[in-house]
């Protein structure tokens, strides 16, 4: 099952063994030694010892493909090295790691491709967002940090901002620094997190908050009302009244609405006088971000700040506060009123925990798992609200998701399903830069590129149910399949198709001076085809990678039976015939893996 | 309710059928649903077409059909002047400024006059990018202006609208809400949109009901009805799943069966593997058809057949518009989903397809104008103004014109205010609907009174048809709207007043709008 496991590399060695002292304080003098000190050699007996004592029997995978699973929810698939820690750690203790691990920061991979480039072309613009999606692709296939990384992705997915907005997709660097600043407040609080996504320049330009002005009284120019209504709706408290468990709450009988035109006009007044980091607070730093001619080259990545004269004076009444008219402008002390009123308001933690656990586990949780978490939400136990670290906690080790029935799951997302292809079968990148590109096209690509939705209501809702389906008979959503139609089903397996075969990402032509031609990430199949000449060792083999253990024996009859149907032929007498012997091996290979990847089983993540 | 025709019915049994036998069971695939015939196959040459164009977003439509008449435009220009970037157009006849700034009302020129045949005693115009609609409207009479359409539950006062218990659409102002409202007459959470539903009252004279609804679009709650499914093509037409024309995966015809057996059929009870496989029944039965009915996207009926190399849409110069902002001409994505609407029209004309009443979707999007809204809605008008050219000549080509009706929709208009550059949510907007059978040239519904803001708020006083922020009450109904073309589509008067909910609170007479012969 593990037969082509990549040794891990020394720097996972070393923070693996770090992850030990944290863990076994003693066996490590306390915890004061660096996680860099310790001989890997040690590893595996010592990893052992820990796992005996940090993880409690039900918080430990009783299988490889129980800890396969947790890995599906909690990172971008699992991958052999990352099977091995949990079935040592156990899950908690996992988790307790994966939070302490470093982040990589994304802007800096991309500012150093941006001045590698530069210096390579120096007429040329440098990098774009091509370069964005290498760091995320390198990240989420390689990182060490992938809870991290997973939660920053989830996140992306609930506060959106779009690189589809030319506004926004222009600023590749801020991009970068954006998802850095999810992974980093992902961890933190949800008011911490919520502030840091409100300030940011590209939030003030998606949703177009970024300057925005007090009213005219005279001309009659009001307050963009983008941001107030959004952030709302989709940001914290949403359109209805929802009780502890994420349930609507129909006390009076009928749905109760959470907000109305008049808190949105409220709010929007809040919502004004904020603009661009500059080197004064003048009318030209407020509206061009610029003054004297000097502009802060940072100014798309530092928080906005307040420009008093911009800012509403008018009385502010929403979502029961209530802001009296002032007399000197106070941006910063009202914004802080708007945004500690939705971390506050108790549709906060169902509206946000279900959308996490919806994220990670599964599209239908139960009202007892969303109120669990909505709980710790609410309160982590030491009074905190808003503890996001306890609250994915709870996600992942709350018994809804250890457990695997028929109404739990979810689809993958297209970019999810080639993350859990590129960590159960590893690639090289000819380039080592994961040259995976844009995945926007329907027909010949994911349909589903990171950070590229539509819009900010993300590339499907919550609450999505497809209609006149057996999902909907059996009262369940499903919000991925807003993304699933006739072509974008042929798409995944047209493109997998040509992946497995040629493998993935962009082509480059040379690399370091060698005439490549191909593919930026190639894959070493040796392993797959030392099985080929055994259909039924291949498939399960290429199953068990893929779908831990929940490929039924119809399945794998199945794409055994088609497997086997690839004649190799036998060497002849001269020996001239090892080509054609390789490509039908090849081609078992090849038939093996995508009709697994094609497979409704792997297509939905139980 | 219920409104399913006996033929209906038996539609859905006959559909029911055919996937049970092939989803929940690893059986040999019958891939036969969209090739079943049927006697009720309507007669060669009887074909209709309805086309949604829905404008994501929700279109500002104060700067797309603009009255021009004194005192409309003084109120025009007066509120909507405000700094830093004033999104005020400009009178008719001002000479475009080619030193102005990209975008610019300036840059633009002035707006474009049009005639309408009656015009309820006012003088209006267009965007200064809608030259093909101008066309369209004032000389070829192939295209109508409906002024101030929005979801109304009955008609409505601005009086009743501020009464809180009056009867009002939910969650107004809303984009997701409001745009399945437009669609299916209800917020998010309704699921039976009212082009579906028209198509489960039709489908069953089609003898491949799969083709009674496309869209182009992406995936839209306009099209499932109570039986009718959407069904979602690509740009370029039915997209093979897997397997090249031989039907092999990796040159091998085996793995291509097993491809095939292997995505349509379910080996567990979750009802997501069912609802997959059903998809993927769908995209293979479409795909052995249209791979045969449809004609070439480089035919010169539809496209340009490349000098050299395979026929790519981006290229194509009909489906291409010049941006306002670069001068450049670029590919046009609207453009692009109406090409391939055109090939399956035509398939329907003559029979290839076995769908003679079709409801279609495309979509652009990008009209949330919040901010840079004259730079934004410029690029956006002349896409809009090239597809709809580019589909009328093609329909044109066809002999299509009177055959196929399409209706623009959007989340919502916007704010008669500014907010310095650009416009927030509405309510009510002006809409066109364009085809052979439309009585063109004309307007239908009232035109909305355009006023000043009140001296001490942003309420609109001085107009009956303006609420907070100048956004418009509407005085059409989106039933009202959809009743006109399901009549035009043959649904009857019983039938539309079940699909429509809200069109009985209408009078008999206002019903039906009139716009279509």
């Amino acid at each position: 099952m593990f037969d082509d496991k990549a040794p891990p590399e020394p720097s996972a060695f070393r923070w693996l063994t770090g992850l030990a002292c944290a863990a076994l304080l003693a066996a490590c003098g306390g915890g004061g030694s660096s996680a860099s000190d310790a001989q890997p050699t040690a590893l595996a007996l010592q990893a052992e010892k820990v796992a005996a004592v940090a993880a409690a029997p039900s918080n430990r995978p009783a299988t490889r493909n129980e800890a396969a699973r947790f890995l599906t929810q909690a990172t971008f698939g699992p991958s052999d090295y990352d099977i091995e820690v949990v079935m040592k750690l156990g899950y908690g203790a996992w988790i307790d790691r994966q939070f302490s691990l470093p982040a990589t920061s994304h802007r800096a991979y991309w500012e150093a491709a941006d001045a590698a480039i530069k210096s390579a072309n120096p007429a040329s613009s440098g990098a774009n967002q091509d370069q964005l999606w290498e760091s995320f692709w390198g990240q989420a296939v390689n990182g060490q940090d992938q809870l991290r990384l997973r939660v920053a992705y989830a996140l992306s997915q609930i506060f959106v901002i779009s690189a589809v907005d030319g506004n926004v997709g222009n600023q590749p660097r801020a991009l970068a620094h954006w998802l850095d600043m999810l992974g980093d407040k992902g961890f933190t609080t949800y008011r911490e997190l919520l502030e840091s996504v409100g300030l940011h320049p590209l939030m003030g330009i998606y949703l177009s908050w970024l300057k925005n002005q007090k009213a005219d009284l005279v001309t009659g120019r009001i307050p963009d009302q983008n941001f107030a209504r959004e952030s709302m709706q989709l940001f914290s408290i949403g359109v209805v009244r929802l009780n502890p468990d994420g349930t609507q709450d129909l006390s009076t009988g009928k749905a109760v609405e959470t907000y109305s035109p008049s808190d949105i006009a409220g709010l929007s007044r809040v919502y004004t006088g904020y603009s661009w980091a500059c080197g004064a607070r003048n009318a030209s730093c407020f509206l061009n971000g610029s003054t004297g001619g000097v502009v802060d080259p940072d100014r798309y990545i530092k928080p906005m700040v307040p420009y008093p004269q911009y800012h509403s004076t008018e009385a502010k009444a929403f979502l029961g506060a209530s802001i009296p008219a002032q007399t000197t402008p106070d941006p910063a002390g009202d914004l802080k009123i708007a945004f500690d009123t939705l971390a506050a308001h108790p549709n906060t933690a169902p509206f946000i925990s279900q959308q996490l656990i919806q994220r990670l586990v599964t599209s239908n949780p139960s009202a007892t798992y969303v109120r669990d978490v909505a709980a710790v939400f609410a309160n982590n136990g030491s009074g905190v609200r808003g503890d996001l670290k306890a609250v994915i906690k709870a996600i992942l080790t709350h018994p809804e998701a250890r457990l695997q029935s028929n109404a739990q799951g979810k689809l993958r997302e297209p970019v999810l399903r080639l993350s859990a292809y590129l960590r159960a079968f590893p690639h090289k990148s000819d380039t080592g830069s994961f040259r995976v590109g844009n995945t926007d096209a329907v027909a010949t690509s994911l349909g589903q590129t990171p950070l590229r939705s539509p819009s900010v209501f993300n590339f499907y809702r919550p609450g999505y149910v497809p209609p006149g389906t057996a999902t909907a008979a059996a009262g369940l959503v499903a919000p991925e399949m807003q993304l699933v139609n006739e072509t974008s089903i042929s798409g995944w397996v047209n493109y997998m198709r040509d992946n497995i075969a040629s493998g993935v990402g962009q082509s480059n032509g040379t690399v370091n001076g060698v005439a490549l031609n191909r593919r930026d990430l190639q894959r070493d199949w040796s392993a797959q085809l030392a099985l080929a000449s055994s259909p039924a060792e291949l498939v399960k083999s290429v199953t068990d990678r893929l779908l831990y253990g929940l490929a039924s024996d119809d399945l794998r009859s199945l794409i055994s039976g088609a497997v086997a149907k690839i004649t190799i032929p036998a060497l002849n007498a001269a020996g001239t015939n090892q080509a054609a012997i390789d490509a039908a091996k090849r081609a078992r290979v090849n038939a093996a893996v995508l009709l697994t990847l094609a497979s409704p089983e792997f297509l939905i993540q139980k | 309710m219920n409104i399913l025709h006996n033929a209906s019915r038996r539609l859905f049994l006959r559909q029911s059928a055919a996937v049970a036998s092939v989803v929940g069971s690893a059986a040999p695939l019958a891939l036969n649903l969209a090739a079943m015939g049927s006697a009720a196959a309507q007669a060669a040459g009887d074909y209709r077409a309805i086309v949604c164009l829905f404008l994501y977003g929700g279109n500002d439509s104060f700067n797309m059909v603009l009255p021009t008449d004194a005192a409309s435009w003084s109120a025009y220009t007066a509120t909507r002047s405000q700094a830093p970037d004033p999104i005020a157009l400009l009178a008719a006849g001002t000479t475009a400024n080619p030193a102005a700034a990209a975008g610019s009302p300036a840059r633009l020129g002035g707006i474009l006059p049009i005639s309408p045949l009656n015009p309820q005693g006012r003088s209006y115009a267009l965007h200064p990018l809608l030259g093909s609609v101008q066309q369209l409207f004032d000389a070829d009479k192939r295209l109508a202006i409906l002024p101030n359409v929005g979801p109304l539950i009955m008609p409505t006062s601005k009086a009743q609208y501020a009464q809180d218990t009056f009867p009002k659409p939910l969650r107004l102002f809303s984009h997701n809400d409001q745009q399945n409202t437009w669609q299916a007459l209800g917020p998010e959470g309704t699921t039976r949109g009212w082009g579906g539903r028209i198509g489960d009252l039709l489908a069953a004279s089609n003898s491949r009901a799969l083709f009674t609804a496309i869209t182009a679009g992406g995936n839209a709650v306009f099209l499932d009805g109570d039986v009718v499914r959407q069904y979602g093509v690509s740009t370029t037409g039915a997209v093979p799943l897997g397997v090249d024309t031989a039907g092999r995966v990796y040159g091998s015809a085996d793995v291509g069966t097993a491809l095939q057996r292997l995505v349509t059929s379910t080996r567990t009870s979750h009802p997501f593997d069912a609802d997959l496989a059903g998809v993927a029944q769908r995209a293979i039965s479409a795909e052995q058809v249209l791979r045969t009915a449809l004609r070439a996207p480089s035919d010169p009926l539809f496209g340009t057949a490349p000098a050299s190399g395979a026929y790519n849409a981006a290229n194509d110069p009909k489906l291409r518009y010049v941006n306002p902002l670069t001068g450049l001409d670029a590919a046009n994505s609207l453009a692009q989903q109406l090409q391939v609407v055109a090939r399956l029209v035509d398939a329907g004309m003559r029979g290839a397809s076995g769908a003679s009443r079709q409801v279609f979707f495309v979509s652009l999007g990008g009209f949330d104008t919040h901010d840079f809204q004259n730079r934004n809605q410029a690029v956006l008008m002349a896409q809009l103004a090239q597809a709809l050219r580019y589909f009328d000549t093609t329909l044109a080509g066809l002999g299509a014109l009177s055959l196929v009706t399409t209706f623009t929709a959007s989340d919502f208009g916007r704010t008669f205010t500014s907010n310095g550059d650009g416009t927030d949510h509405g309510w009510g907007s002006h809409h066109f609907v364009m085809g052979g059978a439309v009585k063109g040239g004309d307007l239908y519904g009232s035109f909305p009174v355009l006023g000043l803001k009140n001296a001490s708020n942003s309420n609109f006083d001085s107009s009956p048809d303006q609420l907070g922020n100048g956004s418009l009450l509407p005085k059409t109904s989106v039933d009202q709207l959809g009743a006109t073309l399901a009549s035009w589509f043959g649904i009857s008067a019983t039938d539309t007043l079940a699909i429509f909910p809200n069109l009985a609170n209408f009078p008999g007479a206002q019903r039906n709008l009139g716009f279509l012969a």
